[in-house]
């Protein structure tokens, strides 16, 4: 087939986290889908969590593991009856584990509808260390 | 006595109560497309049908929505966009244009119809017509 411009569009079931350790509170969390680009000086995460908004995000640094948590607001659907439903409704988590070369302590997000977008500086590239020779 | 916060208890019972409308024959019939973009759900809520989609990513200038008698469209552009000269290390999202229409078994007051968008949700509510009300009859 030609490589043509219309793009097929299937819909992407949302995948729920699967952990070996069990989640304290109860209900189905969801694995964002996911981008990561890199361009020279950076690297750039980009997270799909439609929901969630910019004061129900963790993101949290330990040791090299960068985890992000994005809470939705299940309010808005109390006065709700389901009649006819595709999709399920849930929090978010994910982590990555970084390597070195990220720059820690630059690290910034910022979330638009319902993306959230991560920047992790890299360390500029260490200098060839001379050594003098005595 | 254990019990669970009402919230999270909210959460859980709302993601049954949605897995449960999966198998609905709502639309009976009528061509519904399940299974294109954007997923959606719908809700009743009292005589209003609300449809909820989830749509990241999407601008709110980019999403057109048409209303004629009971088909209702939603359309518009999903861009991933990334710097010149990035390098990818991995792809799960994925950019284009879409369409999607559905024909809903209520008649809708368009005038009342009622649109919002927030954190890449976009929900429409959409008051059932008064024509379309069922009538209580008197029984002589």
């Amino acid at each position: 087939m030609k490589n043509e411009e219309k793009k097929e569009i299937t819909v992407q079931e949302k995948k729920e986290v699967q952990t070996k350790s069990e989640p304290t509170t109860p209900g189905k969390v969801y694995l964002p889908n996911t981008d990561i680009v890199e361009t020279e000086t950076e690297l750039l995460v980009y997270m799909d969590m439609p929901g969630v908004g910019k004061n129900k995000l963790k993101v949290k640094l330990e040791k090299n593991v960068l985890g992000i948590e994005g809470e939705i607001d299940s309010s808005p659907y109390s006065s709700l009856k389901p009649l006819y439903t595709e999709y399920n409704i849930g929090h978010f988590s994910r982590s990555f584990e970084l390597s070195n070369e990220i720059d820690q302590s630059g690290i910034k997000a910022s979330m638009d509808d319902g993306v959230l977008l991560l920047t992790l500086p890299k360390v500029p590239a260490k200098q060839p260390k001379m050594i003098t020779v005595n | 006595m254990f019990r669970f916060t009402s919230a999270l208890d909210t959460l859980l019972a709302l993601q049954e109560a949605v897995e449960a409308a999966r198998t609905s024959d709502y639309f009976g019939r009528s061509t519904t497309s399940r299974g294109t973009f954007p997923s959606i759900n719908l809700f009743q809520d009292g005589d209003d049908t609300v449809i909820m989609a989830e749509v990241p990513g999407v601008k709110k200038e980019e999403i057109q929505l048409q209303i004629k008698d009971n088909l209702i469209t939603i359309s518009g552009e999903r861009k991933t966009d990334y710097p010149e000269k990035a390098s990818v290390h991995r792809v799960e999202r994925r950019g284009f244009k879409f369409n999607r229409t559905m024909k809903l078994p209520v008649k809708v007051d368009i005038e009342k119809v009622k649109a919002d968008y927030e954190n890449g949700i976009l929900k429409i509510v959409m008051p059932r017509a008064e024509s379309d009300k069922p009538k209580m009859i008197d029984i002589n």
